[in-house]
């Protein structure tokens, strides 16, 4: 017998125990939608339409007992509010193995046919990324000690889920920017997690990180991120570097 | 592998609207393999059913991201899988898993004599716990691939990897259990 067989064989003699009816205790823990929304996050919820009106302002959001509030989305990236991060373990051998596959420029120029963004003034990535659905990241610095990360998605196609999604605590900063007259976001000053998304939309565990500054764009269809340490204005000068 | 309600697509697409009987048909549909699969994992029956009800319940929360038409079972195995792991590491450990004294091979082969049970049933003992000395990764592969026996895919999305980490994964777990039995089990 091989060993494969051998091992479905023991998966069906295993001993579990019978499981019990879940259904009624399902049912009674599921959350509702409220009849009525309460106060404050109404009030949460009127900031954040305010924010996606105007497009100007610092937004500080109020802490809010709402358990997720979908505040913007752009490109391939969506922000969403939380009340609280979830616990992220650091990423055993930093970015390295989450990114993607480890390419070089003229691979992934070659294998996605897309013209790569880059970094004007600045020497090429010390590595590249080939990422799913299309993303390509170039990295300054080493997968333990980051201290530039680029990441460049085509546009994806309508209806499909975005490639990242960042969950922003409370409290936290959410600044609409420009860069170059392209629509952006800069998320600063605390960290928010990073979560990149499958084409089903569902977190890949292997590839969920902190961030502390992380600059957002969208231009021509195309979503640049970038994150390192940095203030706004010197992220905005990067972006406005990028060709 | 059993436990697939039909229609399970409109079902999903129903409980995403809102619909809790359509959800409540899920439930129904899946507890079952959904406690396997989380009792395989942490070996403890009152962890797997605290996963599987937390599972649900955040299932419910994440229909809404939930993309119409693609299958049901694995995105759903996949909210139990995290749920169990979050438990086996609260836990710090994870319970033994046992053989049935009656188990039968799933090979079809005749019904064996006595002598040919216990020898059976030592056998895959020894199996199983070549099994629990591998690592959390390759016992978990393991786990989906051959005592849940989902497919590649399934095992993909059960647990957040892709497809080529699974067929990667399975093999090195494969031979790290090769190395453990020894010539016990031949290849």
């Amino acid at each position: 017998m091989s060993l494969e067989r051998a091992l479905v064989d023991l998966g069906r003699s295993l001993d579990v125990p019978e499981p019990v009816d879940l259904l009624p205790t399902v049912v009674a823990r599921l959350e509702r939608p409220p009849r009525r929304r309460p106060e404050r996050r109404r009030l949460a919820a009127a900031v954040g339409l305010a924010a996606l009106v105007a497009l100007v302002a610092t937004l500080v959001v109020p802490d809010a007992r709402s358990a997720l509030l979908r505040l913007l989305s752009i490109g391939g990236e969506r922000v969403v509010l939380v009340d609280e991060l979830p616990e992220v373990e650091p990423l055993p051998r930093g970015f390295d193995l989450v990114l993607g596959e480890e390419v070089t420029l003229a691979e992934a120029r070659a294998r996605t046919g897309l013209e790569l963004a880059r970094l004007e003034g600045s020497p090429d990535p010390d590595r590249v990324y080939l990422g799913p659905r299309e993303t390509v990241w170039f990295l300054w610095g080493t997968p333990r000690r980051v201290r530039l990360l680029l990441a460049q998605t085509r546009e994806l196609a309508p209806g499909t889920p975005p490639l990242v999604e960042k969950q922003v605590e409370a409290g936290g900063e959410v600044e609409p920017v420009s860069v170059d007259g392209a629509r952006g976001i800069f998320l600063g000053g605390s960290r928010h997690v990073v979560l990149l998304l499958d084409a089903a939309g569902e977190p890949v565990e292997e590839a969920v990180w902190l961030a502390r500054d992380v600059l957002v764009w969208e231009r021509a269809g195309t979503t640049f991120r970038l994150e390192g340490e940095l203030s706004r204005d010197r992220a905005l000068e990067l972006a406005r570097a990028v060709r | 592998m059993e436990g697939r309600p039909p229609d399970d697509a409109a079902l999903a697409e129903r409980a995403k609207h809102g619909d809790e009987r359509a959800f409540e048909e899920l439930v129904r549909g899946y507890q079952d393999v959904a406690f396997r699969t989380a009792y395989l994992l942490t070996g403890s029956a009152a962890d797997a059913e605290e996963a599987v009800q937390s599972g649900f319940v955040k299932a419910w929360s994440a229909l809404p991201r939930f993309r119409a038409g693609s299958p049901f079972r694995p995105w759903l195995l996949r909210i139990v899988v995290n749920e169990a792991h979050n438990r086996r590491r609260a836990a710090r450990r994870r319970g033994e898993l046992a053989v049935r004294a009656s188990a039968v091979s799933a090979s079809g082969d005749a019904a064996p004599s006595p002598e040919d049970a216990v020898l059976g049933r030592e056998r895959r003992l020894g199996l199983l716990r070549a099994v629990e000395r591998l690592s959390d990764l390759d016992r978990d592969v393991l786990t989906c691939r051959y005592f849940l026996e989902l497919s590649e895919v399934e095992t993909a999305t059960a647990l957040s990897l892709r497809r080529g980490t699974v067929k990667s994964r399975t093999a090195r777990a494969l031979a790290r259990l090769r190395a453990e039995l020894g010539a016990e089990v031949s290849a």
